[in-house]
């Protein structure tokens, strides 16, 4: 298992190395930069603002001080304008806000990442209770009522963009039965709406996923066995085909938790919920370089490792799979 | 082989007729190819089967958008709130008084409104841009331009807005080209909303309705001397801007007249001139709509409103609340309630009247019975009649003060870009067949409007076409990217696949949804179009999945017999690899694309909802679905525009994954042959 988490944490080095030197010189070949507001400002003023965001500095130069770890100083050496030794993204340190002015970008991520994180959970949670369940009784009851309309169900969330999927949710169960209330932070029931809304496509491709698994689990020799020897059904079920018919969703849940992870901007912007998402676009559309690219890393480290942990994860299911494969 | 080159000894065909089509049909016959097999195969599958229909249906009724008699799916309505579908069965509340009914018996029984103008109606959000050249500053390289200040200022104050400036280096060694965009808003075309009603004194000028809503925000907008406008209270009624010219009534004396209404537009934010419309209605034996129209700035109206207001009005009531008087000029109070009970004017007299109103350079025109027999092209003309072509103002203004000197500057040129939706030759052909076919008829709002009083049934078959488009360009890019990089990847083996799979398996780590954004809104900023930007990000992200699909057939396949033979025959790796390899993972691709257009579409709606997809005044579903959701309400819930593209969308997308299910079956080399 630890040459493969070194081989990974190997490729993991190299990805994150590519998004970071791409999107720092793409940034940077675009006209204009975060500073060009309304007012424009005096020459020295601007050179002293330039001067503290060491945009001054050569482009080179400015990427190795954004990457770390040695802080450059304009002679190129040791030490930056404010003195300390270390710095860059390799000492966890992914610089100031260039809009908000006095927070540094980990500082608005560290409070922003609690409320995306618990947000996802919930949708994943959501997306596999109601996937799993839905999957594994329409493949018992194959054919009848309950199947067919998970089956539409399903097809419906998959083919449907999940704010307009939210849309819907906040006309039931906000306007028509006044249950739930239409956007916020802060309170469970706030959190009820986004969550099912994030969760939903996914809770529809699990059940189909689950539903295709279950069928070709239930039809195999073992399972006949089983009941041979005179199981009650519902341990036939737990025992012996449950774990292999969610083995497609194992599988299915790293693109899953990177959908959701995505699909957390739409679904913040619409219920206003203050993550990572909306901060990222907002620092997108304003230019807040540092702010986006510090997203950025951390959507990738955070989709890289979800990954990682998933494949380690398919291997325990899954005896055949070796980790070297994977 | 089997003696079929014999002539004459067939046992079976004697004559030589027969035996020619024997041979013939044998020397043909290949057995039943992959694809025959294949679409027998979907054929018998009515699920895909259908959605293939469907699709190909729904995709017909895109591409034709043009010539489908449905309003245009830009012409504004400044109605507050969407209107609710119009079911064919059901009157037209709104429309109705302007229908004629022998018109309504024959067109289908649907009740429908007249074209407005053409499709290309004034849009909502229009910009000039001014292009000016100007020396390189001292010390600028092309490296560090910067917009000029005094430029940007000199712009700002001939548009009377702030510009937003790209700077890029000019044609001439040591120039520095900057284009400023000016945006206007849609308020900027102002929707006046007049006064109406029968004894309605006609006031000057009612009201500015801003999109905004305020008159705080409009003030800031306007030009240096530009009169201000004053904003009323009221809106109300409809009017259908009637046109052309009728006979005259046989005796004008028999007619009595009432102000209509009476509006001012705002004829052009760029010549800021004012377009003042107005109708009376003349009543006898013959109804009659004199309609009038003059731009003229306002301070350049005629000043004689005595003799208008006792021609046509009854003794003053008291001041109604919409009255709300005009700051224009001070002969614009309101009336004198002291004026003499009028006589019936005549004709002639109105006519007299309306003429000094409209003055040179206006016009006037007079609709006999409501009827509107206008063709749908003339209808544009007349228009432009009234509304002179934006952007001349700025120019004019703009070369002006440039000769005044003061500025070290040219001027490059100006344009201006009406939020117009751009035709091109195909669809032009379609819209004249439309005019030829339907004339200026179109159907109602079957499936109600949008906020801003937009046909959704319009707007969804039309946005159609640039989700069909994008999601089948990006697709094809994807297509050939990934099949190109997979199929070479395989054929190499070894290391050089190696390498090339872990490459993408460090893209996929990428999570390239932030990357876009990234893209998008940088590239923008540039002035890049952004479908185009579009088409290739998604393109470059979608053939990941592709690659490795393609790769793991080809690897299966290279070791064949036919792969080696046409190596021994000395073909080129680039030959085996297209002539060879790619047509046999056609039908794996094939089954992969159905099933990456959806995901592209929905991916263009996620980036509409960001703000990020196509612009306005285009549609795409993505963008509908994103109107739909800003169009839910507490208040009032308007389903309709929150359905209806969703189902357009879904029911899309569902066949999609139907269809590429069904073929993946109906490909699948295990289960060929079998039913």
């Amino acid at each position: 298992m630890l040459p493969f988490l070194f081989r990974r944490l190997r490729w993991f080095a190299i990805t994150l190395f590519c998004v970071v030197t791409i999107s720092f010189f793409l940034m940077r070949q675009v006209p204009g930069g975060p500073f060009d507001s309304e007012r424009s400002l005096a020459p020295e003023i601007e050179a002293n603002i330039k001067a503290k965001y060491n945009l001054d500095w050569p482009q080179w130069k400015q990427y190795l001080q954004y990457v770390g770890p040695i802080n450059l100083d304009d002679d190129g050496l040791f030490g930056d304008r404010s003195g300390k030794p270390l710095g860059g993204i390799l000492t966890g340190d992914l610089g100031p806000s260039f809009k908000y002015r006095d927070y540094t970008v980990r500082g608005v991520l560290s409070e922003s990442l609690p409320i995306s994180i618990a947000l996802g959970s919930v949708a994943m949670f959501f997306a596999l209770t109601l996937g799993l369940s839905a999957g594994v009784f329409s493949a018992l009851r194959r054919g009848s009522g309950f199947d067919l309309i998970a089956r539409v169900g399903a097809t419906i969330g998959i083919a449907l963009p999940n704010f307009v999927i939210a849309g819907f949710l906040i006309i039931v169960f906000s306007f028509q039965l006044e249950a739930l209330p239409v956007a916020g932070w802060g309170s469970a029931n706030k959190l009820v709406l986004p969550a099912l809304a994030l969760g939903a496509p996914f809770a529809a491709y699990i059940a189909r996923l689950t539903r295709t698994g279950m069928l070709e689990v239930l039809s195999q020799d073992h399972i006949r066995t089983a009941r041979a020897k005179g199981l009650p059904e519902w341990l036939v079920l737990t025992r012996h085909a449950i774990k292999g018919g969610i083995l497609p969703v194992v599988s299915y849940l790293g693109p899953a938790t990177a959908g959701i992870l995505t699909g957390s901007l739409v679904i913040e912007k619409l219920f206003a919920i203050p993550g990572t998402g909306m901060h990222f676009i907002e620092s997108a559309l304003n230019r807040d370089y540092t702010m986006a690219m510090g997203v950025t890393i951390l959507y990738t480290v955070l989709v890289y490792s979800l990954n990682t942990m998933v494949d380690l994860a398919y291997t325990l299911l899954d005896p055949r799979i070796k980790l070297e494969e994977a | 082989m089997l003696g079929l080159g014999r002539r004459a000894s067939s046992h079976f065909a004697k004559d030589e007729a027969k035996l020619a089509a024997l041979l013939s049909d044998a020397k043909r016959f290949k057995g039943e190819s992959l694809w025959q097999d294949a679409w027998r195969r979907l054929k018998r599958n009515r699920g895909a089967f259908l959605s293939l229909l469907f699709l190909i249906f729904f995709m017909g009724l895109s591409l034709i958008a043009p010539v489908l008699p449905v309003p245009s799916p830009m012409a504004l309505d400044l109605v507050a709130e969407p209107q609710p579908p119009n079911w064919p069965w059901e009157a037209n509340p709104r429309l109705a008084e302007n229908l004629d009914p022998a018109r309504k018996a024959k067109r289908f029984g649907l009740y429908s409104t007249e074209a407005k103008g053409a499709f290309a109606d004034n849009g909502w959000q229009h910009r000039s841009f001014i292009d000016l050249v100007r020396p390189m500053a001292p010390g600028e390289t092309e490296d560090t331009l910067q917009p000029a200040a005094e430029v940007s200022a000199f712009v700002q104050e001939i548009s009377g807005r702030k510009p937003i400036v790209y700077v890029k280096p000019g044609e001439e060694p040591g120039t520095v080209l900057e284009r400023h965009a000016v945006v206007y808003q849609s308020s900027d075309r102002s929707r006046i909303r007049y006064v109406k009603g029968e004894q309605q004194i006609p006031v000057r000028l009612t009201q500015m309705l801003t999109s905004a809503g305020t008159t705080a925000i409009y003030a800031e907008w306007l030009l240096p001397g530009e009169p201000p406008l004053t904003e009323a209270v009221e809106e109300l009624g409809y009017t259908n801007e009637g046109v052309v010219g009728v006979t005259l009534p046989e005796d004008p004396t028999e007619l009595t007249g009432t102000v209509e209404n009476d509006r001012l537009h705002l004829a052009s934010r760029l010549d800021g001139k004012l377009e003042r419309r107005f109708s009376i209605a003349l009543k006898g034996a013959d109804t009659f709509t004199l309609e009038g129209a003059r731009v003229a700035w306002g301070d350049e109206w005629p000043t004689d409103d005595e003799a208008w207001r006792n021609l046509l009005e009854p003794p003053a009531e008291p001041e109604s609340a919409m009255d709300v008087e005009s700051g224009t000029e001070p002969g614009d109070e309101p009336e004198d309630p002291t004026a003499a009970e009028p006589e019936e004017p005549t004709l002639e007299e109105f006519l007299a009247l309306a003429r000094l109103w409209t003055g040179e350079g206006g016009s006037l025109q007079l609709v006999k019975n409501g009827k509107r027999s206008v063709a749908f092209s003339e209808r544009t003309a007349t228009a432009q009649e009234f509304l002179p072509e934006p952007g001349l103002g700025l120019r004019a203004k703009a070369e002006e003060a440039l000769e005044a000197g003061g500025l070290v500057a040219t001027l490059a040129s100006v344009d201006h870009i009406e939020g117009t939706w751009d035709l091109n030759w195909f669809d032009r052909q379609l819209v004249k067949g439309r005019a030829a076919l339907f004339g200026s008829w179109q159907t109602g709002p079957l499936l109600g409007t949008d906020g801003k009083g937009r046909d959704l049934l319009s707007r969804i078959v039309w946005g159609s076409r640039i989700s069909i488009q994008a999601s089948l360009i990006a697709t094809l890019f994807s297509l050939i990217i990934g099949v190109t990089y997979g199929a070479f990847s395989g054929l190499m083996g070894g290391r050089i696949d190696n390498l090339m799979m872990r490459i993408v398996d460090v893209l996929y780590a990428v999570p390239f949804i932030f990357v876009v954004i990234f893209l998008l809104t940088m590239l923008s900023e540039m002035g890049v179009d952004r479908m185009k930007v579009f088409y290739v990000v998604i393109g470059a992200i979608y053939w990941l999945t592709m690659a490795r699909v393609v790769r793991g057939q080809v690897l299966s396949l290279k070791n064949q017999e036919f792969v080696e033979s046409a190596k021994v025959l000395g073909a080129s790796t680039s030959r085996i690899l297209f002539v060879h390899l790619v047509p046999n993972v056609l039908s794996i691709v094939i089954v992969y694309m159905t099933l990456t257009i959806p995901q592209i579409m929905l991916f263009e709606a996620f980036l509409s909802f960001l703000g990020l997809g196509v612009e306005a005044p285009q549609v795409s579903w993505g963008l509908l679905a994103t109107d739909g959701t800003e169009a839910i309400s507490a208040i009032k819930v308007f389903w309709w525009v929150v359905l209806f593209p969703a189902l357009a969308m879904g029911a899309t997308l569902l066949s999609l994954s139907i269809l590429g299910d069904g073929l993946r079956d109906a490909l699948d080399p295990k289960l060929r042959g079998k039913d």
